[in-house]
């Protein structure tokens, strides 16, 4: 069965590093894009997400994600471009829409903006397996209940894609066209969704029944399956990255 | 319907693994149960009868007349496949409404849909529960919902897919009278089973499969004998087989009246 997780097994130094810290990252790289708002500074960290990428091999996977975002991207830079309030010395103009250099910068910081967003998330989830990484954040103080609801979502997506698979083979065999026009799979969604419903609330059910009988609910302190995991320079990292930030505030506010 | 060939059948879900390769099976009047362990290639074999899968090579017939190009839709009106989850087809909140689903979608009447409906109900025994909501019903007659609905839309051939699992020692019986009934009136009859008890008690003929290749095809009488070839499919004897051959008797019993008979006359 598929999983839903994005992450990439790979020998890197990137890999090997604490989840928390990674989290700590792409938090940092997107508050420094706020504190800094200029191209360069932008630029700057966008520089710094690329080159973890590399680094942790990940680089060519994350490429889909970030074509993903091409639409928005090129939507930000049209309506800027055009629409920006503060529009006022012309670029060049396709008929009667003028598109100008002010909307133009502002759509560049945007645009990095979103870039070292996308980039950071991928850093992430590119590099961290997803059980290792909801593990730490419970270790850290988060509900196992959300840890569970996380871990489950992730399960229950391509479980449910199968389930559909099923259904739609059992409605086309009582002779339920699925293929065709768009009347024709209109028509079949109904017989379709109500047993992927159905299906998914029983699962559902049985689940946290099914948890319940293994004490998923019990007040007693739980023990971790797997022993705490050591990462190396772990809190040189974090104090670096924390650094930074504190770093960027000071310059924006005395610089 | 006389006789449902499968020539040369080649299938694989993968480029790199092949589930059956120049497969070829021919069905006719015969009742006949498939055995296999899991992944032998069962499931995967009657989805290709009912079009649900389209193999990469190979022919398949019905009475000599091709139905390659036909979906598992247009399918529907001669071959009927009960699956072995009900909960995978219910979908309407009244039982009836739920066996009159798949003959009104092949084109019968509301009438005859009711007629027919009705009379599936009553074989399989449900016939009280005709305004009860199918999920305020047990499984195993859930089951039965299920196999009533592809009854109803009267089809020359009729697949079972694992019809036994859930179902208690009643259930059984109903369906193996079901399954007689089913073959007296001239329907072809297929079934996945993995209870050898219930294949060697029903069936004419049993099909054994392993890794998508048929290792065993005859009368079931002379396939449960066979214990060598058996445990190469991970598959067991009838229980009433095992039991005569521990007591040291070569000959192929598979019911339990042959045995007790043939213990009596030796008394």
């Amino acid at each position: 069965m598929n999983t839903m997780t994005l992450y990439v097994e790979r020998n890197s130094p990137i890999h090997r590093l604490d989840p928390l810290v990674k989290l700590l990252y792409v938090a940092a790289s997107i508050l420094l894009t706020y504190i800094l708002p200029e191209p360069l500074y932008i630029g700057g960290i966008l520089f710094v997400t690329f080159l973890l990428l590399i680094i942790g091999k990940v680089f060519r996977n994350s490429l889909p994600i970030v074509t993903l975002s091409m639409f928005l991207i090129f939507s930000l830079v049209i309506v800027q471009g055009f629409f920006h309030p503060d529009n006022v010395t012309e670029l060049f103009a396709i008929g009667p829409l003028v598109f100008y250099e002010e909307g133009l910068y502002v759509a560049l910081v945007l645009v990095m903006r979103v870039l070292v967003m996308v980039g950071a998330f991928s850093l992430l989830i590119l590099t961290t397996a997803t059980d290792e990484m909801v593990e730490r954040l419970i270790k850290k103080g988060m509900s196992p209940k959300i840890g569970h609801v996380i871990l489950s979502v992730l399960q229950l997506i391509p479980q449910m894609r199968a389930t559909m698979v099923k259904i739609t083979d059992a409605q086309r065999s009582r002779g339920v066209e699925t293929e065709g026009d768009l009347l024709t799979r209109v028509k079949a969604f109904f017989p379709l969704i109500g047993p992927v419903v159905l299906n998914s609330l029983n699962e559902t059910k049985e689940r946290s029944i099914a948890l319940e009988m293994r004490g998923f609910d019990s007040p007693m302190k739980k023990t971790f399956l797997n022993e705490a995991k050591q990462y190396p320079h772990n809190k040189l990292i974090a104090g670096l990255i924390t650094g930074i930030v504190i770093l960027g505030i000071v310059w924006r506010v005395f610089g | 319907m006389n006789r449902f060939k499968l020539k040369d059948i080649a299938f694989s879900y993968s480029p790199d693994v092949s589930i059956f390769e120049g497969l070829d099976l021919t069905f006719d009047s015969q009742t006949t149960a498939i055995v296999g362990q899991n992944g032998a290639g069962k499931t995967t074999l009657v989805k290709i009868m009912k079009g649900l899968l389209k193999p990469s090579k190979g022919t398949l017939s019905i009475d000599g007349e091709s139905i390659a190009d036909q979906t598992a839709a247009q399918l529907a009106k001669r071959v009927g496949l009960v699956f072995q989850n009900p909960n995978d087809q219910i979908f309407k909140t009244n039982v009836l409404e739920e066996v009159m689903f798949g003959p009104l979608n092949i084109g019968f009447s509301r009438f005859e849909a009711e007629k027919g409906a009705r009379e599936a109900l009553k074989k399989v025994g449900l016939e009280s529960k005709v305004s009860d909501n199918p999920y305020d019903l047990s499984l195993s007659e859930r089951k039965l919902i299920a196999l009533a609905s592809i009854l109803a839309m009267d089809t020359e051939m009729v697949i079972f897919d694992e019809p036994t699992t859930g179902q208690d020692f009643a259930g059984k019986e109903k369906i193996k009278a079901i399954i007689n009934e089913l073959k007296a009136e001239g329907k072809l009859i297929l079934c996945i089973l993995h209870d050898m008890d219930f294949a060697a008690d029903v069936f004419e003929r049993t099909v054994v499969l392993n890794q998508g290749e048929v290792i065993l095809d005859g009368q079931t009488r002379d396939v449960f004998p066979e214990k060598n070839v058996l445990e190469k499919a991970y598959l067991e004897q009838p229980y009433v087989t095992q039991i005569a051959q521990a007591l040291g008797y070569n000959d192929s019993f598979i019911h339990e009246s042959e045995l007790v008979a043939f213990l009596n006359n030796k008394k």
